[in-house]
């Protein structure tokens, strides 16, 4: 896990600055902060969120602290492959422990967005989309057998066994941004 | 017979700890003379004192022995409840049996309890031998001389003579004003430096009660507290003062050649061998360095004139422009200045610090002009900087400075200076560094970050990079400083910059390490900034030694304890504050030099001092006239009087200390020590030698 891929084992910080002036239209940080995190720059690196982060603690590699420091100092290419924003379980953990009241669970979604607006999105999260688009669930159920062993539904009381609201959501995913991305088909 | 009471204080668990308490008092009952033994939890609390008291009062005991923790901290209060109960309070002991037996022997518990025996057993044996004396007094001079005319020198004057004492203020450069009139804005609310130092300065200058001797230095001290007799040399300015307005005609007259690295502007720029030191100096008077100059009209001063053919003297470039005749060459001057010589009563040493030289720092490609100090980066920034405060690139101040010169001129010319893209701040420079300054020098965070939020406001599009080992913003409104520059934008990198490459371009290749990514980064910069290291003044350790008083391992003045006495030191009357005790900013340097005034004022105020009698004394009787005592007094109390026509050792009572190193030494025995006498102290080596019992008398 040392060296990801994406970033060299030397950053050179000129040339991500040069690059975040040059190339995009606007800073990371300034695109992470419109897309939620209002309150990114305020971090200062504690780690308070990283030791409760479930990410960091299965070896995900840029968790939260980790992810706002790479932003802050202008790197972009190198985190859009990163699967770890998708990972995030949205405990909030992080943002309750934060001393700076920083949110980095909002910097996660953040980043999600961000990813989502440059078409870098891993297959994994694709996958959960297409699923969420045609099951209502972004991972589809498994172990309908033990439901039933434990005396449940075979089928859960959502989009599963609900065709209509099935085709409510549908009709809401249609009119979400996801539909002119176009990532997932929609009929 | 005398009623000895002894006393025994268990200190908490630092002396019951080790010593059976209960058993010393079985032992001490027994000892001659000794009429009550008493033991308490903590003897110098309340409850503790008036135990002593009490006894005293009902007449029980007319001696006391205290046995705890040391007489240097405890001795004063022991004493003083003894004398608040009517007894005199030289009919006093005290049995160290803290300090220098349970600490010293904590794992040894019978063995401690046998020393704590023996040292009470001496402490008795004293105490049955001892005499009472009497308090003395001595007049008090109460003039004051600060030495250093920084922020902190100019506080501790100004406390003082408003309160109506005379004060010296000595400082060794032209002007007064210290670092801080070189800085641009100051944290905490970056207030304007010259804003608020410059009003001080002409205050203290103008102020009724203070002689102000700059360009001055302490040659010699002699004396102790209430008279130290100071010799001041003032140093030959080569410029008659009384003449001089300051108009400033002589500054830039001298040839290329008699220029030199301008102190004020921390080498940024040059100046003249004949020299104001910044615009607001005070007093605002022209120096001539003596080292720079190279005497244009081929004459020193006091030296006959050359002449043209047509006989008329020539005059160097300095002597024709200034209208008052000031620096004219001819009369003589005296290379060595005058001596002059002060009577003070106390003395407040306020020299402040210097900052580290960057070409200590080999990694950091001192060579670069690109590289810069902080003190640098603030004569960068500032409006009276080498470049009026425009930021450019340091390597191109020279092409500023040709510039400025044309355009004075009315000459037309475009400025060709390169405006920096990049900043890098670096941290710990010559701090925390076992190769260097162990300890942290309090201030740089802090000014790292003032700086980087200064250029940022000015300049957005800067890009500043501040390289930590950790951010230090301990202090009311100073944590302030740090997310503020966060919120800028300002990239904060934990990880020291480990080597800086000088680039063909004068640009700089940074490489630091970037602990919370883990790895390595590097970054092209057009200026590195070094927060080096504040470190005692060169001197400082010579000026210490003049006034005996001590410098710590790490070079600067000791205080008589770090908690307790913080301004005072090991000599009585001369007390320190500002930077010249230990590295600190402006807050804490005033603060420090009031405390420092107000603790001469109330030694100075009552105008004659209490001391103890604890002196030595000779008799004539006794004395041979032999001259061994004298040279050997450390504070030079010993004269040689006639005494019925014979030479006789006389001791001055306002100037002993009561040191003993002539009571040791005089081979007749005719010196005296109160308080410490032969009988008293032979008997406490007697005790302890025969391991506690006390020979009868
Ligand atoms: C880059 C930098 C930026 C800083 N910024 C800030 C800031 O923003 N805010 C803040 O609070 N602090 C700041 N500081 C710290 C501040 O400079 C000091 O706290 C302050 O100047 C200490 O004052 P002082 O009077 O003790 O010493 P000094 O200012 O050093 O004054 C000492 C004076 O004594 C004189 N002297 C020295 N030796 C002798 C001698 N033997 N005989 C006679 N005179 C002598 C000197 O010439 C000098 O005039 C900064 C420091 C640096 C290095
Ligand atoms: S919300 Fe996401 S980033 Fe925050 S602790 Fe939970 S998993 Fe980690
Ligand atoms: S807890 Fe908050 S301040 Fe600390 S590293 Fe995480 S986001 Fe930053
Ligand atoms: S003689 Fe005057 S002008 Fe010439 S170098 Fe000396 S001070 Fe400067
Ligand atoms: S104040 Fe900051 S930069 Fe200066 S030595 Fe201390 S930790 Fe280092």
């Amino acid at each position: 896990m040392e060296i990801t891929e994406g970033v060299p084992p030397v950053i050179n910080l000129t040339e991500v600055a040069e690059r975040e002036k040059e190339e995009f239209e606007k800073k990371v940080s300034e695109l992470i902060i419109e897309f939620g995190a209002e309150n990114l720059l305020a971090c200062m690196q504690c780690g308070a969120c990283a030791s409760i982060c479930p990410l960091a603690r299965v070896g995900f590699e840029w968790y939260n602290k980790k992810l706002i420091k790479a932003i802050l100092i202008g790197m972009k290419e190198e985190l859009l492959d990163d699967p770890t924003p998708w990972a995030c379980v949205a405990c909030n953990r992080c943002t309750e422990i934060c001393p700076r009241q920083v949110a980095p669970f909002e910097v996660m979604f953040a980043m999600r967005r961000l990813m989502v607006e440059e078409f870098a999105i891993p297959t994994l999260a694709i996958e959960g989309l297409r699923s969420l688009y045609e099951h209502g669930h972004a991972v589809y159920m498994t172990g309908r057998e033990a439901r039933k062993k434990v005396g449940l539904p075979e089928n859960p009381p959502s989009t599963d066994s609900d065709e209509k609201a099935l085709q409510d959501l549908r009709t809401i995913l249609k009119n979400t941004k996801l539909a002119e991305l176009g990532l997932i088909p929609m009929e | 017979m005398p009623k000895i009471g002894v006393y025994i204080c268990h200190c908490g668990e630092n002396i019951a700890g080790a010593v059976n308490i209960e058993e010393v008092k079985k032992f001490v009952e027994k000892l001659p003379d000794v009429v009550v033994v008493r033991d308490y939890l903590f003897m110098c609390s309340d409850p503790g004192q008036e135990i002593i008291k009490e006894d005293i009062r009902k007449g029980l005991v007319d001696r006391v022995v205290v046995a705890a923790c040391t007489p240097r901290t405890h001795e004063p209060i022991f004493r003083k409840a003894c004398e608040d109960a009517g007894l005199n309070k030289y009919y006093f002991e005290m049995a160290n049996i803290r300090d220098q037996c349970s600490w010293a022997h904590w794992h040894e518990k019978e063995k401690a309890t046998e020393k704590a025996k023996q040292l009470i057993a001496a402490a008795v044996a004293k105490a049955r031998l001892l005499e009472p004396l009497e308090d003395r007094y001595v007049e008090l001079n109460k003039n004051v001389m600060v030495v250093g005319g920084g922020i902190a020198g100019i506080f501790a004057a100004l406390d003082l003579a408003n309160a109506g004492f005379k004060v010296y203020l000595v400082e060794k450069s032209p002007s007064i004003g210290g670092n801080m009139a070189k800085l641009d804005k100051t944290f905490p609310t970056n207030d304007c430096s010259a804003c608020i130092l410059t009003p001080l300065m002409v205050e203290v200058a103008n102020h009724p009660n203070v002689e102000l001797l700059t360009y001055s230095e302490v040659e010699a001290v002699e004396g102790t507290v209430g008279n130290f007799r100071v010799k001041v040399r003032k140093k030959q300015t080569y410029v008659d003062w009384e003449k001089c307005t300051g108009c400033g005609a002589c500054l830039n007259v001298c040839p290329p050649k008699a220029r030199v690295p301008d102190e004020f502007n921390e080498g940024l720029s040059l100046r003249g061998a004949i020299y104001i030191p910044f615009p607001q100096a005070v007093p605002k008077k022209a120096v001539i360095d003596p080292d720079a100059c190279i005497s244009c009209s081929g004459r020193w001063f006091g030296e006959e004139p050359r002449r043209t053919k047509d006989g008329k003297p020539i005059l160097a470039p300095c002597e024709k422009v200034c209208p008052t005749g000031a620096c004219s060459r001819d009369e003589p001057r005296d290379p060595n200045g005058e001596l002059i010589e002060l009577n003070v009563g106390s003395i407040i040493v306020a020299t402040g610090y210097r900052v580290m030289d960057k070409k200590h720092f080999k990694e950091f490609a001192p060579d670069s002009p690109n590289v810069i100090t902080a003190l640098q980066m603030e004569r960068l920034i500032s409006a009276t900087g080498p470049t009026e405060g425009k930021l450019i690139v340091p390597s191109d101040i020279p092409k500023y400075l040709e510039w400025k010169k044309k355009v004075e001129k009315g000459k037309e010319a475009k400025l060709e200076a390169r405006k920096p893209h990049v900043i890098t701040f670096v941290s710990c420079v010559g701090s925390r560094d076992e190769r260097f300054h162990t300890y942290c020098s309090k201030v740089c965070c802090m000014y790292m970050l003032k700086q980087a939020m200064l250029l940022k406001e000015k300049y957005p599009d800067l890009d500043i990079y501040i390289f930590f080992i950790d951010v230090r913003t301990p202090g009311k409104d100073f944590d302030e400083y740090y997310m503020r520059c966060r919120k800028l934008g300002i990239k904060i990198i934990k990880g020291k910059v480990g080597g800086v490459q000088r680039l063909p371009d004068e640009r700089l290749l940074v490489r630091g390490y970037d602990a919370d990514l883990g790895k390595p980064v590097e970054l092209i910069s057009d200026i590195v900034v070094l927060a080096t290291a504040i470190e005692p003044n060169t001197d400082l350790k010579d000026l210490a030694r003049k006034l005996g008083i001590n410098v710590g391992a790490e070079g600067f003045l000791r205080e008589r304890h770090t908690k307790l006495y913080p301004v005072d030191t090991m000599t009585e009357g001369v007390f320190i504050c500002g930077c010249a005790q230990g590295p600190k900013d402006i807050p804490d340097s005033v603060a420090q030099a009031k405390a420092a005034a107000s603790s001469a004022m109330s030694l100075l105020a009552p105008g004659k001092m209490r001391v103890e009698p604890l002196i030595s004394e000779v008799n004539p009787e006794k004395c041979t006239g032999c001259g061994i005592c004298a040279p050997l007094c450390p504070y030079g109390a010993i004269e040689y009087v006639e005494v019925d026509g014979k030479r006789r050792a006389k001791i001055n009572e306002a100037i002993c200390k009561g040191c003993g190193v002539c009571t040791a030494a005089c081979p007749s025995k005719a010196i005296t020590l109160h308080g410490f006498t032969y009988e008293q102290v032979l008997a406490q080596i007697k005790t302890i030698a025969r391991k506690g019992v006390i020979e009868e008398v």
